[in-house]
């Protein structure tokens, strides 16, 4: 009781405080606010010149902050092996804490779902394909469209878990164990790296893609560096958060579990 | 001919939603005596920061970042540097998100509960 009430005069004093003084901040939709008039202005009239790529956000993202999204990236992987390490000590079972066996007594049998039935099984293998196939086409699309490797890579572990929850029984589409993924998700940072390190190799800046070692003009060569990172982080992504997944549920004790 | 209340909220409503949004949260984080609400209520904090943020990059009249043959016009698409931000912030969200509810597996495990409640009394009782 007591903690709801200081709740509630913490968030009106906080309130009248912040309601009183919206003044300084600018109009909605006003095209001469403090954030549209430094840097943005710049990347929208020159991102086309510097970085041949039409969407501006990719543009933004990949090559003009890209070390900013790499260390994004490794914040990610290292949320994942985060997860594992404190999910990985092997305890004994015994030791840990036990539901008593008499709550569930009476009970149905848990585990088997009363509604049985083959079209949800069907339906999730058709499901995860298109989820997949969606999610490649906002990876190869992101640099010309809206889309991108952050989202692709949330699109293909949502196929994964998808298939995973919905029809454990069934094979997925694609299996990852947990070593693996964690593996996966440092190889998708490291891809990141690589094509940063490939540039300076060429006598370049890090992550300066027209540096790139292809002989291609230097628009494809910038072309060739965004695919490259978008494809490091798509892989990134799905497996951290595959590892930070299976980590829990290979750990966790459901109340109707009986081991 | 739109009246002072109706401009008023066209101009600053949002700030007022999101700010209500956040003051939820925080509320949350106050009052839920369930860890796992306490951590649903940091994510609702984290969407308030990131509508907010949103919501600045926001240009009248304007369309989304990608850009359009013979519209070179800086003033026709509306700020990417926003959108570039928070894409990053939802999935380091998401990253958090996964370590909370790792941490919150093994307080699960040692405690058996993830109600403060149950927790203190347990340890009390160790």
């Amino acid at each position: 009781m007591m903690r709801k009430v200081i709740g509630i005069i913490v968030i009106i004093v906080g309130l009248g405080y912040v309601f009183m003084s919206f003044d300084f901040l600018p109009v909605i939709g006003d095209s001469t606010a403090p954030a549209h008039t430094h840097v943005s202005d710049y990347y929208i009239e020159n991102a086309l010149r510097d970085t041949h790529s039409p969407n501006l956000v990719t543009a933004v993202l990949a090559d003009y902050r890209g070390f900013d999204t790499l260390l994004e990236t490794t914040v990610m992987f290292s949320a994942g092996v985060c997860a594992v390490m404190i999910l990985g000590s092997k305890s004994h079972i015994r030791n840990r804490f036990l539901v008593p066996k008499k709550i569930l007594k009476g009970k149905p049998e848990p585990g088997v779902s009363a509604y049985k039935t083959v079209n949800k099984d069907v339906m999730v293998t058709l499901i995860a394909i298109m989820i997949l196939l969606y999610a490649i086409y906002v990876l190869l699309h992101g640099e010309v469209g809206p889309g991108g490797g952050f989202q692709a890579g949330a699109l293909m572990a949502l196929s994964y878990i998808v298939s995973m929850m919905i029809a454990p029984d069934t094979r997925p589409l694609f299996s990852l164990s947990k070593a693996n993924a964690a593996a996966l998700a440092g190889i998708g940072v490291f891809i990141y790296a690589f094509t940063g390190l490939l540039t300076v190799f060429n006598g370049g800046m890090f992550l300066e893609y027209g540096r790139l070692p292809f002989p291609v003009s230097n628009e494809y060569l910038h072309t060739i560096g965004i695919m490259l990172i978008e494809v490091g982080v798509t892989i990134g992504v799905m497996a951290t958060i595959i590892t930070i997944l299976k980590a829990i549920i290979e750990r966790v004790r459901f109340d109707d579990d009986r081991d | 001919m739109m009246t002072g209340i109706e401009q008023f909220l066209a101009d600053k409503g949002i700030y007022y939603l999101t700010f209500l949004l956040l003051s939820f949260g925080v509320y949350g984080i106050i009052a839920c005596k369930n860890y796992m609400k306490k951590l649903i209520c940091m994510n609702i904090m984290q969407v308030a920061a990131i509508v907010f943020f949103l919501s600045l990059g926001q240009k009248k009249g304007a369309t989304i970042p990608v850009l359009i043959e013979g519209l070179t016009n800086a003033d026709s698409y509306i700020n990417p540097l926003t959108h570039a931000l928070m894409l990053t912030a939802i999935v380091v969200s998401l990253g958090t998100t996964g370590v909370g509810l790792a941490l919150l597996t093994r307080i699960r495990e040692k405690f058996g509960s993830v109600e403060e409640d149950d927790i203190i009394r347990r340890q009390n009782k160790l």
